[in-house]
């Protein structure tokens, strides 16, 4: 029994990383109808923002995760610039393979920028975990657990109750209606990427004292990330947060019961799964929502 | 229309001219590497580069070979199997090319192997699957012992230097894992002793809770791992300490790895190595490793230390078959005995084998010490 805790616990420290990383996913997705393929390179950025600032730099570990989530709003906004909005009225498939040579582009320019030796960075707290009984939690899994909670409470928060989440809410729902209201879609979006670029840098600082800091981190986990929001439902936050949950959940638990070598085949079958019998998600939207 | 005739004809004429001249003394003898400069593998490339220019610029000092230089010419394989193939191929369209250095990973030698076969001419390869070398394929020279000695030396250790008889088998789900794993149970078997649990994990995994669990309730007292990315092992090491599994732990060669001991730390000390190259095993390593530190600020491991064997092997043939010619440098490689190089001594056998034992290390404390050498006679 105390095995199966154990992996439930993993499975949801698991699954959070890929729902922080599909919170991103959603969130411009919602805002321009189109996938963000880069999404786990911001992860990928934020992870060697970490190393840059608290190994070579020195300086103490709070101050680079402040100056790290400082930085990745303005690549949040110079992505945005340089990727989305020249292609923003040409349709969804050149912006979606505008943000996959982004991703190519960000990739190589950090391999070529620091070399192809993986890193890695200290946990957020010096304690390993703690021990409850047969279970040992992690105490880098805990930290990612309370991080993913939080940040789905305070965009709750921002979203249905402050008057600029509710801007971006109308931007995201109806861009047409939204800037015959006098709300400045365009800023909507860009605030839209620098925020999901924020996101997705958390996800990396999190998530790389456990699979270290390398040029490919972020592709490995977004790809997941990605079958957790099409099974979660492109057109809601709730979706990627359960989409995560159950991917993590799922691919652990498949790996312990019944074989660990299909591990990443749980993930894909389910996907395969949901686009064949509901392709809209567990949390599509309603087609009247998105006239 | 004659004018347009005419001057094919120069055109023509001009080519068969440059194509006629005969090589000049001065001409490099020129050598091929396929190596990873870019995606998942790159860093390994770096080392296989400076291992192997290593030995050009030795080779070039000591008056290069048939008094002509050596030169090195590098093609991406950007990590994959398929660019692999294209990279061999493109290097295969320079006819000056006379020998190739390969991949170290067995999955890409595989894939370009027919491409090998096809151009004829000697690649020297650093992958460990025995296969390799098995298939027929006349043109693969290797220059790591291959896994059968992997798992012979690494059971051998285990099951009779050390006495513990209960093996947990965990090894990558690619071609280098599996086909390690499938040779080190055949190996165990030989000594009459069916592993207690064997699981396989594809690489790249953020997570490896279930196979530590896994070994934990197996009761296993010795654990053999085959895993081929760093990132999974240091994953791997970290959880095992983390879930509190206790067992012996003898590994393939990339546990000992700078990156490895770098991203695990203390999860990997104390465990058991098999390695092809150990920068003290022997002097020529020693001298090798006085070298690349001088010249690259950085000790060298085993993606530096076969392509720089490879390269004065090369060359030895070379001279010894007094030519460049594929068939006769096959037969002056494959007469290659006794040649004491930074791996071990070098005896080719018919297959293409060069090397027949391993050295084992252990992890002291984040310090590789070389416990022992076990070679074979076959």
């Amino acid at each position: 029994m105390g095995i199966f805790f154990q992996l439930i616990f993993t499975g949801l420290g698991v699954g959070s990383i890929y729902a922080l990383i599909a919170l991103g996913f959603v969130l411009i997705y919602r805002a321009t109808n189109v996938v963000n393929f880069a999404q786990g390179d911001f992860a990928m950025l934020g992870a060697f923002a970490m190393v840059v600032i608290t190994i070579d730099l020195g300086l103490p570990y709070w101050i680079g995760i402040i100056l790290t989530l400082l930085v990745l709003p303005l690549v949040g906004v110079l992505f945005n610039l340089g990727v989305y909005f020249p292609l923003r009225n040409r349709g969804y498939l050149p912006v979606i393979i505008s943000t996959l040579g982004a991703s190519i582009f960000l990739e190589n320019g950090m391999l070529a920028a620091y070399g192809p030796r993986p890193q890695s960075l200290p946990p957020v707290f010096a304690s390993q975990g703690i021990t409850l009984g047969p279970v040992f939690l992690d105490s880098q899994y805990l930290v990612i657990l309370a991080t993913t909670i939080a940040m789905v409470a305070l965009q709750y928060v921002f979203f249905e109750r402050t008057l600029l989440g509710k801007k971006m809410q109308a931007t995201s729902q109806d861009k047409e209606m939204a800037s015959l209201l006098g709300i400045p879609v365009a800023l909507m979006i860009m605030l839209t990427f620098a925020y999901s670029a924020t996101l997705g840098g958390l996800a990396g600082i999190l998530v790389a004292p456990i699979i270290f800091v390398s040029v490919g981190m972020g592709a490995v986990i977004a790809l997941k990330a990605f079958a957790a929001t099409i099974i979660g439902g492109f057109g809601d936050v709730k979706g990627a947060i359960v989409g995560g949950l159950a991917l993590g959940l799922i691919e652990t638990l498949g790996a312990a019961y019944v074989s660990v070598p299909f591990k990443d085949g749980f993930a894909f079958l389910l996907l395969f799964i949901f686009l064949l019998v509901r392709p809209q998600g567990l949390y599509g939207e309603r087609i009247s929502e998105k006239a | 229309m004659r004018f347009l005739r005419s001057l094919v004809a120069f055109a023509l004429g001009s080519l068969v001219l440059i194509g006629g001249t005969p090589a000049r003394a001065a001409d490099p003898i020129k050598v091929g590497m396929v190596i990873p400069l870019t995606g998942s593998i790159a860093e390994s490339g770096k080392y296989g580069i400076q291992g192997a220019k290593l030995a050009i610029e030795e080779v070039n000092k000591a008056g290069g070979v048939l008094g002509r230089p050596l030169e090195l010419v590098i093609e991406d394989d950007q990590s994959a199997n398929p660019t692999t193939i294209l990279a061999f191929n493109k290097l295969v369209g320079d006819p000056n090319i006379v020998a190739f250095l390969g991949p170290t990973r067995s999955t890409q030698i595989q894939a370009m192997s027919p491409a090998v076969q096809k151009a004829g001419k000697p690649v020297m390869i650093g992958g460990t699957d025995p296969k390799l070398t098995l298939a027929g394929n006349p043109w693969l020279f290797r220059f790591r012992p291959n896994d059968s000695y992997t798992v012979r030396v690494m059971s051998d250790f285990g099951s009779n230097v050390l006495g513990k008889k209960k093996w947990a088998v965990i090894h990558a789900t690619d071609a280098f894992g599996t086909s390690a794993s499938t040779l080190f149970i055949e190996a165990l078997k030989k000594q009459g002793i069916t592993p207690v649990m064997t699981e396989g994990q594809p690489n790249n995994s953020p997570d490896y809770t279930a196979v530590a669990l896994k070994v934990k309730q197996s009761g296993a007292d010795v654990m053999a791992t085959f895993i081929t990315y760093e990132q999974d092992l240091a994953i791997f090491a970290k959880q095992l300490q983390q879930l509190g599994v206790n067992v012996v732990w003898v590994g393939s060669p990339s546990i000992t790895t700078t990156t490895a001991r770098n991203l695990a730390g203390p999860a990997l000390h104390g465990t058991y190595a098999i390695a092809d190259f150990h920068v003290a095993a022997n002097p020529e390593a020693k001298a090798f490793s006085a070298k690349y530190r001088e010249s690259y600020k950085s000790s060298p491991d085993f993606f530096a230390s076969w392509p720089y064997d490879a390269v004065h092997v090369i060359a030895k043939a070379i001279e010894a078959a007094k030519s460049v010619e594929p068939q006769k440098l096959r037969e002056a490689l494959l007469a290659v005995k006794g040649y004491r190089g930074v791996e071990g001594t070098y005896n080719f056998d018919k297959n293409g084998d060069g090397l027949h034992g391993y050295n084992i290390l252990k992890n002291d404390k984040g310090d590789i010490v070389v416990e022992k050498r076990i070679d074979f006679d076959d």
